[in-house]
Order: C-alpha cells, then structure tokens, then sequence
C-alpha cells in the first residue's frame, strides 16, 4: 500500500515528475555515452598502438630495451619459438632485427631505426603494407629493397628507386658496416616518428650486414582473442629469469597508453559522482517541494497511525519510483544516441593523443557492465536524495502538520 | 460498572512561553466510558481540539497524565503512539481528509493494511462499511469524485472499520449542510448504540449537542460542566 501511495503521489504533478525524471535520464544519457565515447576511444587508441608495429605484445633478451645494443639477441631463440608455436590463441607473430643506424643518400643522412624483417610474416603484424602510398611493400626476407616513411623521403628528397646506403655497427666487433640499398615504396603511417624516422628492410640482409645470422632482437605478437581492454585473454606465460629473455604486453611496452585506459575509468567515476550528485540536490529540492505541498496530507497519514518509518518509506519509494521512471528514459535515450553514433561514428581522424594518432573514426562501444552499473548509480544518488526529505517526514510531528491546513 | 476508556487527570497545556505564553487547556480532569456518546463544546478558542489532540497522543500535555485504554500515552515513543492510535483509536477530521490519491476501498482499507489484518477479512470489514454507510458501488472512485457528505463516510468508515476503542472526531459535521450532518449523526449513533463504539466529538453543531448523551462545556480551558442527558 505504501509503495502504491507513493507511486500515485508520483504521478499527482505530471510535469513536475517528468522534468525530474528527465533530469536524471540526461544524466545517465551523458554518463552512458561519455563511456562509451571513451571505451570506444581507448579502443581505437589501443587498436592503432598494435597494429601498428608493438603488437599485442613483444619478446627480446633482457635489457634490450634499455640499451637498444645491437649484441643483445633473444637466447635460445629455437626454444622461444616452440614455446610460441605451443599457444594456442597466438595469430601471427613476426621476428624482426631492430637496431639504430645511419641513412644517407645523395641528398644527405638521418638517423633511423633500422626494422630487418620478412614481409609475410610482417603484414599480419602491422599495416606497412596497406600504408604505402608509394612503389611497393618488401617481397622477400632477403634483397635490397628498402621501404621508408614519407617525411623522411620528403626530408632526404628521394625518389623510387634511389640508391641508399644504411650504416651500423655490427654485432661482432662494433665497427661501422654499411649495406647499399634500393628505395622501393614509401610509406605514410599517421605515426609520426614512424613515417620520419623508420625504415624496413629484408631481415636476412640485415642480419647479414650486422653478423647476426640466425639471431633475432624482437619477436612481435599478435593474439586471437581479447578482452575488451585490448589484451589477451589468455596470455603467454612469461619466461623464467634463467632465459634472459622477457616477455612483455603492450600494457607494460606503452604504460602511458594502458594509464589512459585505467584513467578513464576513474575520471568517469569522478565525473559521474559530481554530475550526480548535483542532480541529486536537485532532486531532493523537488521531494522538498512534494513534501511541504502535502504536509497537512502526511500529517493526517500520519495520526491515523502510520509509523515515523512507514511514513519515511513513502518518501523513500516515491524516491525509488522516481528513479525506475528515470532510469527506463534515460536507457532508451541513451541506447538510441550511441547507437546513432556508433552507426556514424565520431571523426578524431589525424588527432594525436598521447603518442598516438588516431587513424579511423571513434566509434562509441559498451561496456555491458556499465549499462548496469550506471543505471544504479542513478538509482543510489535518488535514494540518496531523497534521505532528507525522508528524514524530515520521520521527524515530522503530525499534530504540527495538522496546523499547516486552515478550515 | 462501564469500563473507563480515557482517564485524564490535571491536565494542563500551554503554548509558548513567558509574556506570549497561552495556556489552551487548564486542570482538565475528564473519562470516558465505553460507550459514551459525548460532545466537547465551548466557544472558539476555548480548547476543544487541544483536548481532543492530546486524547489521541497527537500533542503532549504540559503537565498532568492521560490514560487510553488503560496505557499512559507520556510513556510512548512516536512510534508507538502511531501504533497505538492505529490499534485503538478512530479519527475523524473537519474537512474529512481522505487520502486523495487512494480510492473509496483503499483509503477504508489503509489503516487495515498497517495492521496487517487478512485479505478477506479487510474485505468483508469494507463491504460491510460501506452497505451501512450507503457507498455500495464507489468502491473505486477517487475522494474528489464524491461529495462532500459522501467523503465524510468514508472518513467515518476509515476510522471505525479496524475496530478501535474509541472514535474521536473534530468538528465532523462542520463542513456539511444540516441534513447532511444529520444523517451522518444519526448513523454514528446507531453504531454507538449497536456496536457499544464511544464517540467524543468536539463541535458547535447544535445537532450533535441534541443528540449527545453527554455534553462536556469549556470555556477558556477549563471544564465549566459536564452533564449527562
């Protein structure tokens, strides 16, 4: 009875529930399409980290990293590899030899980095081959043909075809060896340092030009499946200390962009805390203005013999019901909003954000516990909004209410 | 012997305090027999809903002690009072006070359902109201869609239908046209005859003061006389 009391008391001024129920749905509208703006962000970020080179994650020889020294190759490379063949959910990986080295052609020098990679293996872990723009993709592990990025073919002034000559210091004695090489296609992949500081060649080359046959710097991942979050679900155990060697994902390779991640969230929770909490003095100032209006009428309720605490629950219910209402508006309109823009998708195209640029549209995604966690949210900060009011009404001595009406 | 249902001893009430205090009730001494069928009259002012407020708990005495029942509503926490009023005493007000967004069955219903009192019996209890009261077939109508006197019914049957010790009841006919009134007084008598169920009223209405078994006068918050007729 008490629960039908307050849902009729609801609905006593129309316009007056609704605007409230609106405001609340807005609320949870923004909130949900904000985070799904966001996990669709995160998601585009993280697609474009790994497909781009990093992979889903990487393995070297420890202090690879760090040093980028030309001598540190991953141990027991065979061993590693059947260890990466045993996986299961391991899609494609790519073994690449990574190291600093001079370019120079006639038109002058730059530093790069240097990727000896073979091209099969390569075009399953990034996108190299879709992004030449010019000439064409390496065609085999061996060969001198060199692929480059179009800032530095604009900054070296080159053309297809021209000559190159890649300088390093070799594994072996550290002296300076060069390899002559022939531009074959140029490459534009939105990445900054990529497109102006990076070029490909044919690993056996490399390896050859640097004495490092049959040793590799990088093996590059890709998994099959994901969590929503972008990393494997199930990922590869990671070597002993013994191996000198490490494994790592592409949380731990790009932490910046894996904090973005974790960042949202919390940014979202503050966000959602403060915009629902303002709602929420809103919303009690409306239970306020209900209560003053009909305080003769909960004064009679209650002399006739409803309790302080049943008189207290119908505010809390209406509070309840208020939130039921605005909660099954705010769902609709913010399932038919994100789906409108998950259709069209939002155009962050050439933004760079946190070293990463986005190459396609956002397209906003749930987070299916978010549908969940939200709508709660909005129901606790109604209820908590309505604790006042609540109290007031628990308070209330009925004869004083009693008083408020004149005959 | 009739059973005593309110005994009220050196009852004393006042609001404010110093220079603006107004002392509305005055070494009231007043009990009710089940049964009774009495009117507190007197002037405006002289204290008739003051005493009638605090006979229900609704408002606290100054000083001085009330009896309901045979239990001392001073020792009641709000809730228990709420509880003890449900249990045991029927209001009526002046302008009736339904609830108005329960219906005729809900607002009768209401205080049933607080006592938690079976399904079928809240059923026959409300049928049975509303064939003594004349209201068969607005069972589902809103308070707003009767008149004035039909409303009053309902308040009546509100306060009856869970079988309280007593009824008491506001200036129950001050709203209404004199035959309205007076068929309502009537149908209340016949329930204080044929139930055994004690009414006090509060009233100018010289109707009810005819029909009165007995007439209690203040004047200034005091019990100038108390006659049984």
């Amino acid at each position: 009875m008490l629960l039908k009391l307050a849902w009729r008391n609801l609905w006593r001024n129309r316009t007056r529930t609704w605007l409230s129920a609106l405001v609340i749905a807005i609320g949870l509208v923004a909130m949900i399409f904000m985070d799904t703006m966001m996990v669709g962000m995160n998601t585009n970020m993280v697609k474009n980290a790994t497909d781009s080179l990093m992979g889903h994650a990487q393995m070297h020889a420890l202090g690879f990293r760090d040093e980028q020294d030309v001598k540190l190759t991953i141990n027991d490379l065979d061993q590693a590899l059947l260890q990466l063949e045993k996986h299961p959910d391991l899609k494609a990986r790519s073994l690449r030899i990574v190291t600093q080295s001079m370019l120079s052609s006639s038109g002058g020098g730059e530093p790069v980095l240097s990727l000896g990679v073979d091209p099969e293996e390569e075009q399953l872990l990034s996108k190299f081959d879709e992004a030449i723009i010019e000439g064409e993709y390496l065609d085999s592990v061996s060969g001198q043909k060199l692929i480059l990025g179009w800032k530095l073919a604009e900054k070296l002034e080159l053309g297809l075809g021209d000559r190159l000559v890649l300088t390093a210091a070799d594994a072996e004695s550290g002296e300076m060896v060069q390899e002559l090489f022939r531009l074959s296609g140029i490459f534009k992949t939105g990445e900054e340092k990529m497109d102006a500081s990076m070029v490909l060649v044919a690993r056996k080359t490399l390896q050859s030009m640097l004495k490092l046959e049959g040793r590799i710097h990088q093996i590059a991942l890709r998994y099959s499946k994901l969590t929503q979050d972008g990393t494997p679900v199930n990922p590869l155990k990671k070597p002993d200390d013994s191996s000198k060697n490490e494994l790592l994902l592409w949380t731990e390779l790009m932490p910046s962009l894996y904090m973005i991640s974790q960042m949202t969230d919390l940014s979202m929770a503050i966000m959602g805390t403060i915009l629902f909490l303002i709602i929420a003095l809103g919303i009690t100032n409306t239970l306020l203005m209900g209560l003053y209006e009909r305080m003769f009428e909960f004064g009679v309720i209650k002399s006739i013999g409803t309790t302080p605490w049943q008189a207290a629950r119908i505010m809390l219910f209406e509070a309840v019901c208020l939130g039921f209402v605005s909660i099954i508006v705010g769902l609709i309109l913010a399932l038919f909003v994100t789906a409108l823009f998950a259709n069209y998708g939002i155009d962050y195209t050439g933004i760079e954000f946190s070293g990463v640029t986005f190459q396609e549209k956002i397209y906003p995604s749930y987070k299916w516990s978010r549908l969940v966690l939200y709508p709660f949210m909005s129901l606790g900060f109604t209820l908590l909004a309505s604790l006042y009011p609540a109290f007031k009404l628990w308070k209330m001595l009925p004869v004083e209410a009693l008083r408020k009406r004149k005959f | 012997m009739e059973e005593t249902v309110i005994v009220a001893h050196k009852i004393f009430k006042a609001f404010g305090e110093g220079e603006t205090e107004i002392q509305a009730l005055r070494n009231v001494d007043l009990d009710i027999k089940r049964g009774d069928f009495a009117a507190i009259v007197g002037p405006s002012g002289s204290g008739k809903t003051t005493l009638l407020n605090i006979l229900c708990g609704l408002d606290n005495v100054s000083s001085g002690e009330i009896k309901v029942s045979g239990r001392s509503l001073q020792e009641m926490s709000g809730s228990e009072l709420a509880q003890f009023r449900r249990e045991h005493i029927g209001l009526v007000f002046q302008a009736y006070n339904l609830i108005p967004v329960l219906t005729v069955l809900e607002n009768i219903e209401y205080v049933m359902l607080l006592q938690h009192v079976p399904a079928a019996e809240r059923k026959e209890r409300v049928h049975t109201f509303l064939a003594e009261l004349g209201l068969e077939g607005k069972e589902n109508r809103f308070p707003a869609e009767l008149s004035g006197g039909q409303q009053q019914r309902v308040a009546i049957a509100r306060a009856m239908v869970s079988k309280p010790d007593i009824i008491l009841a506001d200036e129950p006919t001050a709203n209404l046209d004199s035959e309205t009134g007076g068929q309502l007084l009537e149908m209340m008598r016949k329930f204080n005859e044929e139930l055994k169920m004690t009414f006090v009223f509060s009233t100018h209405d010289p109707q009810i003061m005819e029909r009165a078994k007995r007439l209690i006068t203040l004047t200034d918050g005091r019990i100038v006389s108390d006659e049984l007729k």
